[in-house]
């Protein structure tokens, strides 16, 4: 890398180190703050009627009635629920699928292309399909964001098996190793990085796809929640559901998924490209 | 004193990286859990002041009506209903008429913590 | 290898090299033979599995009179529109985040929430402001892919070696000349692999919109088709989608970072290769 000469200018656009630091770093609520002010001030200084942009005091009343009433949880808890159990079933058979994959050279090369064509026809582009398979229920969803999620895990997982050398898998075999030994103390350990990376992407893609998807067959999920609000002209609610919208990514990408990656990396990174 | 800002941020005291990742992992865990049970355990807590005195004790399937302090909209009364038989709204749209709820039902209506009350239905 | 038997050893070679060249071909043949086997033996309805031959026609019938190439067409604009938007604007904010540290920090909060919401998450809430059409999809797209590049170009800026940097300041060169001779160059596998990564997003995001809300392009002939129970369409659709997905990677940009960034000699970051 490049970084090799010397240090680089500032730090990388990454959040700040350190959980505790944001606690004592207020800092980090300012750019919020600030954005606030300028939201309030064009909402005022432009004469936006409520019909277009509602002001910050109308949409925090909307968060306070969401939650009162019970809907914010609601849909929220769809949602999460719903990735969730995707990303549970998509590493538990997605990492499996990338093993047999990865492990023969012949078996790798024939499906990378495969999936590239997966991933580029987009699990949302199937929706209509599985609209006329599924029906509009909750059942399509957990098809397309599973369809979203699997893809990059088994391409990562597939690449993490690639790339462990060969020499590692000789050497535990010349010494006795049977399969599921080296399974579990090559295979597993030197593919973990990448497989944590997968799913990283993974949830990325799937997040989004599982919004959009929430948007079309409209039955719970926030998705839903801000494409129904549309309807009735509900501006407050389709900014709350925005805001909750991305919240929650933050939480699950920054807090769950990104600790588990390099929790993976400290641990196993040894491997790592 | 650390002689500029550098020193001093890296001097400063932090966790070793390890265990940061732990309490990010632990904190974004316990906000997930508090979005999907958090509401779940506030009604457990406060069912007691939903229902109505006359309901404390039911002996078997009992008629209630569940008044919301709002107008409900679909997700409401899709919960609310699927506990008894829907008999009807109670004058108003935020008065909801259930005909043989069992107890096991009926503690469950009141450990929603939208729920404003439950009364006996005359 | 014995030297007895050449012939059969290099005929086996380019055996060998014939079949690395078809493999990736493989899951794709099995896909439609498992496709056309379970067509002829449950004989499904048209409207819930058309049979391949249905698609192939269908993908005739479209191409022919027009609708295909106006769809294609609408919806390729649309992503080129909003991609250039996003990449001006994502390297020109790019930039002037990278080189002041202050707005770095500052913005840093503001960008990963943003990102966190780019894309059709924007939906409902743009079409009250610009109603269904090109418009919106171009605000999607431009939302997608101003971030990947913003944030990539950031990374590139910030990651430059401030020695060489102060190594050209030091022969005399000018603000903009650094910019120019340093900073670019040394930004440009991150710009380049934030547009393939920006560009890949942009496609799947516009689809997304168009499937919402759009009078034409690829995403909403498969909606509308899906109205109709058109599953022929719907999969030729499809199909097309991830042809132009593969095909944009593979033969525009791929080739195109690999003659700059490579030319130039320049490192690049390894980790690209993941999907």
């Amino acid at each position: 890398m490049s970084t090799a000469l010397a240090p680089s200018r500032a730090a990388p656009l990454a959040a700040p180190a350190g959980f505790l630091r944001m606690f004592s770093g207020f800092r980090v609520l300012l750019p919020f703050a600030a954005l606030v002010v300028l939201w309030w001030t064009i909402k005022i200084a432009a004469g936006i009627s409520d019909e277009v942009l509602v002001s910050p005091a109308t949409a925090f009343a909307a968060f306070v009635r969401l939650v009162d009433t019970g809907v914010l949880a609601e849909y929220a808890g769809t949602s999460l629920r719903m990735i969730g159990a995707c990303a549970v079933f998509s590493l538990a058979v997605g990492v499996p699928i990338g093993f047999a994959v990865g492990v023969n050279r012949y078996a790798a090369r024939s499906c990378e292309g495969f999936l590239r064509f997966l991933q580029g026809v987009s699990g949302i582009a199937w929706l209509p399909l599985v609209i006329i398979w599924l029906g509009l229920s909750y059942k399509t969803t957990l098809a397309v964001v599973i369809y979203t999620l699997i893809v990059p895990i088994v391409f990562n997982t597939m690449i993490g098996v690639r790339t462990i050398p060969e020499n590692y898998v000789l050497a535990l075999r010349s010494l006795g190793a049977g399969r599921l030994r080296l399974a579990t103390d090559v295979y597993l350990p030197g593919a973990l990085p990448s497989i944590v990376v997968g799913l990283r992407l993974g949830m990325g893609y799937g997040w989004r796809a599982l919004i959009a998807a929430e948007m079309l067959v409209h039955s719970g999920g926030l998705g839903d929640l801000i494409f129904s609000a549309r309807t009735f002209n509900q501006i407050d609610r389709i900014i709350v559901g925005m805001i909750v919208i991305g919240c929650l990514y933050i939480i699950v990408d920054r807090l769950i998924v990104q600790p588990i990656e390099n929790l993976t990396i400290a641990r196993w990174g040894v491997l790592r490209k | 004193m650390s002689p500029n800002p550098t020193m001093r941020a890296a001097t400063r005291r932090r966790l070793p990286r390890f265990d940061r990742e732990w309490l990010k992992f632990a904190a974004g865990m316990l906000l997930i859990a508090l979005v999907l049970a958090g509401p779940h355990l506030v009604g457990m807590a406060t069912a007691g002041h939903r229902l109505d005195p006359a309901l404390k004790r039911p002996r078997g399937p009992s008629n209630v009506v569940v008044v919301l302090n709002f107008t409900p909209e679909r997700f409401h009364s899709e919960r609310v209903t699927s506990y008894g038989v829907f008999a009807g709204r109670d004058g108003a749209l935020n008065r909801i008429r259930l005909r043989m709820v069992t107890p096991e039902n009926l503690a469950a209506l009141a450990a929603i913590p939208w729920v404003a009350r439950i009364e006996p239905l005359k | 290898m014995s030297a007895v038997a050449p012939s059969a050893s290099s005929a086996r070679l380019r055996l060998d090299r014939v079949a690395w060249m078809l493999l990736p071909a493989a899951p794709f043949v099995a896909v439609l033979a498992a496709w056309a086997a379970y067509w002829q033996i449950v004989r499904p309805p048209a409207a819930t599995l058309p049979s391949i031959l249905a698609v192939v026609q269908v993908v005739g019938d479209i191409a022919g009179d027009g609708r295909l190439g106006a769809n294609v067409l609408a919806s390729l604009w649309r992503l080129l529109l909003g991609a250039s938007l996003g990449i001006l604007t994502g390297v020109v904010a790019g930039f002037a985040t990278g080189l002041y540290r202050g707005i770095s920090e500052f913005l840093s909060p503001l960008v990963i929430f943003f990102n966190a919401i780019s894309g059709i998450v924007w939906l409902p809430l743009m079409i009250g402001w610009l109603g269904i059409g090109t418009a919106l999809a171009v605000f999607v797209i431009w939302n997608t892919v101003f971030f990947i590049v913003f944030q990539n170009t950031v990374l590139g800026v910030q990651l430059v070696p401030e020695v060489l940097e102060q190594g050209v300041r030091a022969l005399g060169a000018g603000r903009f000349e650094t910019l120019r001779s340093v900073t670019l160059p040394g930004a440009l596998p991150y710009i380049l692999s934030g547009i393939r990564s920006g560009l890949g997003f942009g496609w799947r995001a516009l689809i997304a919109a168009e499937l919402v809300g759009a009078p034409s392009g690829l995403g909403q002939m498969i909606f509308a088709a899906g109205d109709y129970h058109r599953s022929d369409i719907i999969i030729a659709g499809c199909l097309i989608i991830g042809v132009i997905a593969i095909a944009m990677d593979r033969w525009i940009l791929y080739p195109i970072e690999q003659r700059t960034v490579q030319r130039w000699g320049l490192i690049t970051d390894a980790e690209k290769e993941g999907v």
